[in-house]
């Protein structure tokens, strides 16, 4: 936006930014995703202990029936069943796990510095995985994902774009409500609308909200360069658009729109720090 | 009074969790389980029928744990509750012992045994909660007689 942004030392500081934020962000996360994990880690524990139990119980029950040549009690066959159903429950768990660490990772990668070519409801599908975590019992999300090309973009910083607008959207929504996520494709461009059900943005507050250290969150709980570095990754960065329409007491919508591919001038292999 | 094995309640929004929890304690004891992936559907068993000890999750969608064990303590306040909670945020746990009683606060992923013990004890707590109240009523009653008792004998003599 500014001809500031040109100089190289200011864009990576930009970057260390937009790290340090993306961490503290998802530090905040971490509760929720903790929650999400406990769950089906303690499911799993428990089986193995009651299977490995079952197990024991089964063999004595075979084997007392083999040495009086009866016939294999009814117990043992329920007991089989209770088995199967719950490795059933084991496969499930494990899944439960491994897909929340398969959308944490795509936000571990820290210094994305590469152009690649992205599914953009993919990065959506996952931050809404992790964020859902935390927003549990609380928030509904509603998706209408269209059928999108792939993104030429840095997937890290549009992952802390999408994680950005999603959190605040959470945050907006003070008790129950509902976050629309909505992607479509626009001739060389891809929109993405987030819509919260939440407060809305007060008219006195519009004006600020991009601007670096604002914020209304209580101390320790925003950085105030949410907004501001999500607008720098969409307008800067990838030369995008962000805007808004809310309404108090009714909700917000922030609109972003990205470039289906980046300008060639652009260097594709920007050194990181 | 609950008749014949003990009744536990289990809610948890994680079909996983109310799974793995019955079956352990299907192989382990003789008791009654009732298990609710919707705590509404749970509060309303509440209502309806007695238990002796409720575990339950802390974060569920409508209602947190720390509601229904409010509930819980309201329907039935002998009933043991208990939080077994992925969530471990000091704040959840304070809340819950100050506002509902809780008996016990366990975290996830949690250990069978201790959890066994927890529910063992929080039964024979109940039971023996209910055994006083009933011995309570029963020394009631036999003081009421006393006292119809006395006043006709001094009705007999006077």
């Amino acid at each position: 936006m500014t001809p500031e942004t040109d100089s190289p030392e200011l864009e990576l500081l930009t970057r260390k930014l937009a790290d340090a934020h993306k961490m503290a962000s998802l530090g905040r996360l971490s509760a929720g995703i903790v929650h999400e994990i406990n769950s089906p880690i303690g499911s799993i524990l428990s089986n193995n202990e009651v299977v490995l139990r079952s197990l024991a119980k089964l063999k004595r029950m075979l084997q007392e029936a083999q040495e009086q040549a009866g016939p294999v009690p009814r117990k043992a066959i329920d007991m089989v069943d209770s088995i199967a159903s719950l490795s059933e429950v084991d496969r499930i768990a494990c899944e439960r796990i491994s897909a929340i660490v398969r959308s944490l990772k795509t936000f571990a990668r820290v210094n994305e510095s590469d152009l690649r070519m992205v599914d953009v409801n993919e990065l959506l599908r996952n931050t809404m995985k992790l964020t859902g975590a935390v927003f549990r019992g609380r928030i509904t999300f509603e998706t209408d994902l269209g059928e999108l090309p792939e993104v030429e973009c840095y997937p890290g910083l549009l992952n802390q774009v999408f994680l950005n607008l999603i959190v605040n959207a959470g945050q907006a929504i003070e008790e129950e409500g509902t976050i629309a996520v909505r992607t479509r494709a626009e001739g060389r461009l891809v929109a993405i609308d987030i819509a919260d059900t939440g407060t809305g943005i007060p008219p006195e507050v519009r004006p600020l909200i991009f601007s670096a250290g604002f914020t209304t969150k209580p101390l320790g709980e925003g950085t105030g360069l949410g907004l501001t570095i999500t607008r720098e990754i969409v307008e800067d960065t990838h030369g995008g658009r962000i805007s808004f329409d809310t309404e108090v007491g009714q909700g917000t919508t922030f609109h972003v729109l990205i470039p289906i591919e980046q300008p060639r001038s652009e260097t594709n292999n920007r050194s990181s720090a | 009074m609950t008749n014949g094995q003990p009744h536990v309640l289990l809610v948890d929004d994680e079909d996983m969790v109310i799974t793995s929890i019955r079956a352990f304690l299907q192989l382990e004891t003789e008791y009654e389980i009732h298990g609710y992936t919707n705590p509404q559907e749970a509060m309303r068993h509440l209502e309806m029928s007695p238990v002796d000890v409720v575990v339950s999750d802390y974060l569920m969608p409508k209602m947190n744990g720390i509601q229904l064990l409010a509930k819980a303590k309201e329907y039935q306040p002998e009933a043991a509750r208990v939080l077994l909670t992925g969530h471990a945020d000091k704040q959840s746990a304070i809340q819950a012992i100050n506002k509902v009683g809780l008996y016990q606060y366990l975290e996830k992923p949690w250990d069978n045994s201790q959890l066994l013990l927890v529910i063992n004890s929080a039964i024979e707590r109940t039971q023996l909660l209910r055994n006083l109240r009933e011995k309570v009523g029963e020394l009631d009653e036999a003081h009421t007689n006393l006292k119809d008792v006395q006043t006709r004998l001094l009705r007999a003599f006077l």
